[in-house]
């Protein structure tokens, strides 16, 4: 499929849907080839607007400015939500990390010596709350970061917007403490 | 209609005024895709080192930023908290900043593999392979 027509033939889609009235046989093959066309009135490219943007769902489209600007909210909100969770992931994982089990074995050294090596293992128990939490968790984050992609994906720029600054506004509200807290720790080790 | 890679001259990435039409123009823009991966999986690890670095830099105690009421803390070789507050605050929303274009670019990315032309799908890939083979022995670095 050749791309480059693209931005040429969506505005041919918007007049083709309002049939004209000369070309209104009663045959099924005209009203199936102007719902063909409708699908293919994606945008390749970025643009600005807020007329006719359909969002996710079918049923969901966006006609006015001020809904242009609700979405625009919504879309902001869970870009934020997304990182917060993120966020709320890791810490929740590393307060559920209970068992630190070690384990010391005698293993054979340079010079003929006996070595202890002593190894530390991490982990969560696969029954235990913490661990369905996480799988629960790992869902939600696995959907709304798919529903930011398709968002991404409709080439709005007041969407694309949305989503970069409330992923920029997530991550400087939660990570805060976050960067403090976990990761002077961690460089510890 | 069913998409599938092509192999193809033609494609228009992004932006409308980015139109490809010849072999020279596909060439500059796989390498342009090319660079556009190796910045992305730069840009990952330079956020973790720029954290090492300013906390190293400003020498922190942990307890000091976390704690909101923290006037006799044991604090008298350290610069005063509010400066070091605002300094973390600054090096934070750079950081912010930092993960919106690493967000906005991983995007692009996904835009232009979206595209189903097979020559900038290689440029990603590689790219990608390139950054990441590059950036990320610096992050055992120190």
């Amino acid at each position: 499929v050749d791309h480059s027509h693209h931005k040429g033939t969506s505005h041919m889609a918007y007049n083709s849907t309002t049939v004209p009235s000369h070309h209104h046989p009663t045959t099924s093959a005209s009203h199936s080839h102007g719902e063909g066309m409708h699908n293919m009135m994606m945008h390749m490219t970025f643009y600005f607007g807020f007329k006719n943007v359909e969002l996710l769902f079918s049923g969901l489209v966006i006609n006015t400015a001020g809904e242009m600007a609700g979405a625009f909210v919504a879309v902001f909100l869970l870009a934020m939500f997304y990182e917060g969770l993120k966020i709320a992931r890791e810490s929740l994982l590393r307060k559920s990390q209970v068992s630190i089990r070690y384990n010391s074995m005698p293993v054979p050294g340079p010079n003929g010596t006996i070595l202890m090596e002593t190894h530390k293992t991490v982990g969560q128990q696969m029954l235990s709350f913490p661990h369905l939490l996480q799988t629960v968790l790992h869902i939600i984050q696995v959907v709304i970061s798919y529903f930011l992609m398709l968002i991404f994906m409709t080439y709005n720029g007041y969407l694309c917007i949305a989503v970069a600054a409330g992923a920029g506004t997530g991550y400087f509200l939660f990570s805060w403490k976050k960067a403090v807290v976990v990761d002077i720790t961690e460089h510890c080790h | 209609t069913a998409m599938h890679f092509i192999f193809s001259n033609e494609v228009v990435l992004l932006f409308d005024f980015w139109s490809v039409h010849s072999p020279a123009g596909m060439a500059l823009s796989v390498l342009v895709v090319l660079f556009l991966a190796v910045l992305y999986e730069s840009i990952k690890v330079g956020k973790a080192k720029l954290l090492y670095w300013a906390v190293v830099s400003m020498s922190i105690p942990a307890s000091q930023l976390t704690e909101e009421t923290d006037q006799d803390s044991s604090g008298s070789d350290s610069p005063p908290v509010s400066t070091t507050r605002l300094r973390w605050l600054f090096c934070h929303f750079g950081q912010s900043v930092i993960h919106v274009l690493q967000v906005v670019i991983g995007y692009f990315m996904m835009l232009a593999v979206m595209s189903y032309n097979t020559w900038i799908f290689f440029g990603v890939i590689l790219g990608s392979a390139v950054g990441y083979y590059l950036a990320y022995p610096l992050l055992s670095m120190v």
